[in-house]
């Protein structure tokens, strides 16, 4: 009876009890949220038009940050190095479409999905070479990106919001309500979808594959970037920072793997419910639980929701 | 009979046309959806269009007097050609777009039509391929030009060739204020059109209305509803039935309100919602169609949508006509009355396009309850009306916070009506007719010389609400052997209130007992059977499926407890039942053009299962010939199981429960 | 519409022409040597029994596969291996035998997507729809609102053709092609699944194309009754072997033709 107190009860009775802290909780794990969304975003992204699971996204998150903070210590402005630093995010979606992708076009999903795991490991020896592999810290005054904690009274506490937290979020819905924007509206965008549905199709009104392919591999390059400054902000730029790439598989099964709302909603509701369950759950369960819990909430959901949170209701006829 | 209240003599729609470009030039008169756009023509605009249709018909011949057939789905020229008619004293004869060749060749020869302006390429088609049998059509003028280039232009015109030639004798012979002068020629007492009743028996009949008729009709209706030149209708019925023809274009000019016309058939909820109208009229089957499709919608809705659906519907069902009535209501029912507006009866009304709706009427047929009680739950105005080509429409209609889903009103202003001994209902009024065109002996048949014109239907004056009920046509209402009186409609209209009944027709007349033949509603049964896993292959499949004759038996049963329930009735419950294998279609002359049943022509096609019905058969063999679209003939062959009822001892009813 | 081309290709003369075309997948033979041409306004129909290679045919003029041996001509310009980008670029547009559509996108949109190679602004101005993109794809939206008109499907253009029925589905196929206003218009059996009316109302639409854009058609169909009143000449393929070419009615009486379709053994 005790344990089933602990879990059932207790944790909702502290809630009540601190309402304040709970909505710290919450906020946190809003934020945490929308870096995880990020991340998941950046996959679909890929996964929508080339069916390609991109094991380098991590990756991608670390090279597009160091890249920046790296020509920053260079000496160039620090505007100046974001817009080459989304320079270089070009000329590696340019390059991966060219020496990766097109080579093993027609090839089964399973060798893409390897042919990343090589680049994986190419641009972190690569990146090693060039960038150094010591952490780096992410040029956040020099890109006037706010610091410091906001204080808010709430049910007689106090909840306390870091500025960057604000930003990241700011920066997180501009991205994605521009995405969106561009995919529905735009005929780049309308193309998108197109290769996204069937490549065959597309192939005969002439879309060009290619062309697509080196459009989502950019926007995925752009999003792993801002990932990269607004989770470097938070911490330090370090190559351990590609494991955050791991932390977007729950969201993405979750959200599921091709829809861009599922990846939003999929990556607040892990958010969420990673830090609600650290907070009050955690001691009872010990340490270690956010290793997992993820991809509980996930699974939970997924008995529920086999489709996933935004996916067709998929019937099978026999 | 033409002492009415016009206005300083403004007496026909071409002069209403004129004061309207004056009064209201800006105003948009007519918009019509086209390559996805709304496009708006002015009163001003709509009258420089008329004024050059209008001549170029004249210098196509078109003389006073001579009649010009209109035949295509509500489009503005089409309407423009009708006002272009009237104002060089011609007399427009719309004709229904979907008749096939031989009925329309009926209408066009009946009329002795000079010029048929049509919609597009398949009406040039059907009208050429009769038109040796059409000596006094002179010329062919389409709206579409769509696949017609190749086509012999000697007698066939685009009607923007024919508007040039209008604007070319503008400037000539027709100079300065010509086309007004031609107007003002026009008199109230002219006859202002012929419509054609697609009767249920026999050759349609021309039914020619004045403008005194039309316009005191449109100008009481505009007054009964206080209607404006700020209502928005959309027009979507057949041209040539006469509701549309009043609510679309005589009601339109006399109050110089908005018509809309759809991008085309299959578009016009979608149209609807973009336009919002204010003012509606539709016959019940339109209100059907949008609640079934509702209701299946859905049965494949998410559970917690589904629930609140239901939840709230209940609610509306409790208190949504006294909200809508104003009688006084508890102010909880009516919070959450305002929560479910937000949630479920707003996004309802906003997809049907019924929000701005002030007024919406439902005619041609007896509406179910059900359905009734549904749309005014939700807040809709939906009334009741009576009405007939002959009288211009209005005969009774139900005013304001007098609304029963079993009356159709009281009578509309200037019209007087009594009942015959055998039930048939009579009116009188300045609306009514002049006669039929070129047949006194039918116009003697259905109008008297003081004036009373027989409406064919019977009802009665229910002295409760002092409203007109009507319950069957006049000659439908028949006895069975032992006496017990048997409205067949009555019955069918009680059968189709379940969604999964399309069509119903019952035979009892001159019988022992009543029987039934029944449609399946593909939409509703349909879905039915895909969420129960019944597999069917056809139509013909799925009517046969021993489950759906169940769920139908059970829909009859209930139907007969109702009738057991109603005292005179309770002798005429259904005995036995079949299921059609084939859908009842008014290609086949099953239907009315207005769809509908033609229950003598319907017993003679399927006479073998008509007399399986009475003569103890199981299971009945039957081939139906059928004709295809392009004119081709087949065959099925079914199989046809005949179920018997249960009937219900009568019951003492509570008589006035349905009031 | 069309771009006024410098060499232009009159009524009649040869479009396309195909020569000596062999295809192989490993050592199965899908097309022997086959050639035939089409000429510039025709409706020209390829049929044949089942596995004749009859879509392998149709695969390789828009580029989707290439012979082994064999050149195509198309517009008088040679080429052995060409890109369905290229095909497409240098005009011709297909529908395919199963529909192959872009399901989660509405009517609209899939026809616009038709419109891809016409709409040219850069991806700059992409990026924001602003200006000159705006104005182009407001342009672009009139022709596909013209072709929604044509073919009758107003009332699903924002529905997801996913959602649609069969011959609908096919009907938004062939708008998509119509879209990229083609010179050569290849139909993959544009009747296949289809109803008796779906039927009539595709010829329909096929006689209207050709007729109203004079676009050239070239059809695969199984319905023998359709391509001989569709169609002005046809080629007959059986084993990927070209066994008969001609108008309907000399085909029709082609003894080669009759045996194929009866399966007389080879």
């Amino acid at each position: 009876m005790e344990i089933l107190y602990k879990v059932f009860i207790d944790p909702f009775v502290q809630m009540g009890a601190a309402p304040d802290l709970l909505v710290q909780t919450l906020w946190e794990g809003l934020v945490a949220g929308v870096l995880y969304s990020l991340i998941a975003l950046g996959f679909v992204l890929i996964f929508k038009a080339s069916g390609v699971f991109n094991f380098a996204q991590g990756i991608m998150v670390v090279f597009a940050a160091l890249a920046l903070v790296t020509l920053y210590e260079k000496g160039v402005p620090a505007f100046i190095a974001l817009g080459l630093a989304v320079l270089v995010m070009f000329v590696l979606a340019y390059a991966t479409e060219r020496i990766v992708l097109r080579p093993l076009v027609n090839q089964p999903d399973i060798i893409l999905f390897m042919a990343t795991f090589g680049l994986t490991y190419f641009l972190i020896g690569f990146g090693e070479l060039i960038f150094g592999g010591n952490p780096k810290v992410m040029i956040a005054d020099q890109l006037y990106l706010p610091k410091g904690p906001i204080d808010f009274k709430v049910f007689g506490g106090l909840v306390s919001i870091q500025k960057i937290d604000i930003a990241a979020a700011v920066v997180a819905s501009l991205m994605v309500a521009s995405l969106a924007f561009f995919f529905s509206k735009t005929r780049i965008g309308r193309a998108l979808r197109a290769v996204a549905d069937s490549h065959k199709a597309a192939l005969s009104v002439g879309i060009s594959l290619n062309q697509i392919w080196v459009i989502v591999w950019f926007a995925a390059g752009l999003v792993a970037l801002a990932t990269g400054i607004m989770w470097g902000a938070r911490s330090e730029v370090s190559f351990a920072l590609q494991v955050v790439a791991l932390r977007a598989l729950p969201v993405l099964i979750l959200g599921g793997f091709t829809s861009i709302p599922g990846a939003i909603v999929g990556g607040l509701i892990i958010g969420v419910g990673e830090k609600l369950g650290e907070f009050y759950w955690g001691p009872l369960l010990g340490r270690g639980i956010e290793t997992w819990l993820a991809y509980m909430i996930a699974l939970v959901f997924l008995l529920f929701r086999p489709q996933g949170l935004f996916g067709e209701k998929i019937i099978e006829r026999i | 009979m033409a002492q009415n209240a016009n206005d300083k003599g403004v007496d026909t729609f071409p002069k209403f046309l004129l004061v309207n470009a004056k009064v209201r030039g800006d105003r948009p008169a007519i918009r019509e959806k086209d390559l996805g756009i709304w496009q708006a023509w002015t009163w001003a605009q709509v009258k420089e269009e008329v004024k050059a249709f209008a001549l170029g018909l004249k210098e196509l011949g078109v003389e006073r007097g001579d009649k010009v057939a209109i035949v295509g789905a509500n489009k503005p020229r089409l309407y423009w050609a009708m006002a272009a008619t009237q104002s060089i004293g011609g007399i427009p004869v719309p004709v229904y777009q979907d008749a096939v060749a031989d009925e329309m060749s009926f209408v066009l020869q009946h009329a002795g039509a000079k010029i048929a302006v049509v919609e597009n390429q398949e009406q040039v088609d059907k009208v050429l391929s009769i038109s040796d049998q059409l000596p006094s059509i002179t010329h062919v003028v389409y709206d579409d030009p769509r696949g017609l280039r190749d086509y012999d232009h000697t007698r066939l015109k685009g009607i923007n060739e024919v508007q040039e030639l209008g604007r070319k004798a503008m400037e000539s012979k027709y100079s300065g204020d010509a086309w007004e002068k031609m107007i003002d020629e026009g008199k109230g007492s002219d006859i202002a059109v012929i419509l054609y009743t697609s009767g249920t028996t026999g050759k349609p009949k021309g039914v020619m209305l004045t403008y005194d008729a039309v316009v005191v009709s449109s100008q009481n209706a505009n007054a009964f509803d206080n209607l404006t030149e700020k209502e928005e209708v959309i027009a979507y019925l057949p041209m040539a039935w006469v509701g549309d023809h009043i609510f679309s274009y005589a009601q339109s000019y006399v109050a110089g309100y908005t018509v809309n016309c759809p991008e085309s058939p299959e578009t016009i909820i979608e149209d609807r919602r973009e336009i919002g109208t204010s003012y509606a009229f539709a016959p019940p089957r339109v209100y059907e169609n949008l609640l079934t499709l509702t209701m299946v919608r859905m049965e494949d809705a998410g559970p917690l949508k589904r629930r609140m659906f239901h939840y709230f519907l209940k609610h509306a069902r409790k208190w949504g006509e006294k909200i809508l009535n104003k009688e006084p209501v508890p102010f909880g029912a009516r919070l959450i009355y305002g929560l479910g507006e937000i949630l479920v009866y707003g996004p309802m009304k906003n997809r049907y396009g019924f929000t701005n709706v002030r007024v919406a009427y439902t005619a041609g047929e007896a509406i179910g309850p059900e359905i009734f009680r549904y749309y005014r739950s939700l807040g809709v105005n939906l009334k009741q009306l009576y009405g007939q080509t002959e009288a211009a429409v209005y005969i009774t209609a139900q005013p304001d916070g007098e609304i029963y889903a079993d009356t159709v009103g009281r009578p509309s202003p200037n019209v007087e009506i009594k009942i015959e001994p055998n039930g048939e209902v009579l009116f009188r009024s300045p609306g009514v007719f002049v006669g039929y065109y070129k047949d006194p002996e039918k116009t003697a048949e259905a109008k008297t010389a003081d004036g009373w014109v027989k409406s064919g239907d019977a009802g009665f004056f229910d002295p409760k609400t002092g409203h007109l009920k009507i319950i069957d046509r006049a000659k439908d209402v028949g006895k069975l052997n032992d006496g017990t009186l048997f409205a067949p409609k009555y019955i069918e209209n009680k059968l189709k209130f379940y969604p999964n009944i399309k069509e119903a027709v019952a035979f009892g007349d001159g019988r022992d007992y009543v029987t039934v033949m029944l449609n399946i509603d593909l939409v509703s049964v349909g879905s039915w059977a895909e969420r129960n896993n019944v597999i069917y292959g056809s139509y013909q499949e799925l009517a046969a499926h021993p489950r759906v004759y169940q769920m139908l038996g059970e829909h009859v049963a209930e139907v007969n407890k109702s009738l057991s329930e109603e005292g005179p009735m309770a002798g005429a419950q259904i005995k036995r039942f079949l299921i059609l294998h084939k859908e009842l279609d008014a290609d086949d002359g099953e239907l009315t053009r207005t769809l509908k049943v033609r229950r003598g022509f319907i017993a003679e096609r399927y006479e073998p299962l008509a007399e399986g019905l009475y003569n103890g058969a199981k299971e009945v063999e039957i081939t139906t010939e059928l004709t295809f679209e392009d004119g081709r003939k087949g065959a099925i062959t079914a199989r046809v199981k005949i179920e018997d009822m249960k009937t219900f001892p009568p019951a003492a009813a509570p008589m006035d429960k349905a009031a | 519409m069309r771009a006024p081309d410098e060499n232009k290709i009159k009524a009649g003369d040869t479009l396309l022409s195909v020569e000596n075309v062999s295809l192989s997948f490993g050592g199965v033979k899908a097309i022997r040597g086959v050639s035939f041409d089409i000429k510039k306004g025709e409706i020209r129909a390829i049929i044949g029994p089942n596995g004749a290679g009859k879509t392998s045919m149709l695969n390789v003029i828009n580029g989707f596969y290439h012979p082994q041996e064999g050149q195509i001509t198309f517009k008088g310009v040679k080429r052995r291996k060409m890109r369905p980008h290229d095909a497409a670029t240098g005009g011709i547009a297909r529908t395919f035998q199963n529909v192959a559509l872009f399901k989660s996108m509405n009517t609209l949109d899939n026809i616009m997507a038709g419109r891809s190679l016409k709409m040219h602004q850069s991806f700059f101005w992409q990026l924001f729809r602003y200006g000159p993109a705006e104005r182009e794809e407001i342009a672009h939206r009139r022709v596909v609102e013209e072709i929604i008109d044509f073919l009758e499907i107003q009332h699903i253009r924002r529905v997801p053709v996913g959602k649609l029925p069969y011959g609908l589905q096919k009907r938004v196929e062939l708008g998509r092609a119509l879209a990229m206003e083609p010179e050569l218009l290849l139909l993959d059996e544009p009747m296949a699944g289809m109803n008796l009316e779906e039927k009539e109302d595709m010829c329909r639409y096929i006689i209207d194309v050709n007729n109203h854009y004079g676009t050239t058609i070239a059809l695969i169909e199984h319905d023998m009754g359709v391509v001989m009143d569709l169609a002005n000449r046809v080629v007959v393929l059986d084993y990927g072997q070209k066994i008969a070419d001609g108008t309907p009615d000399e085909v029709k009486a082609n003894q080669a033709v009759i045996d194929a379709y009866l399966g007389v053994a080879h």
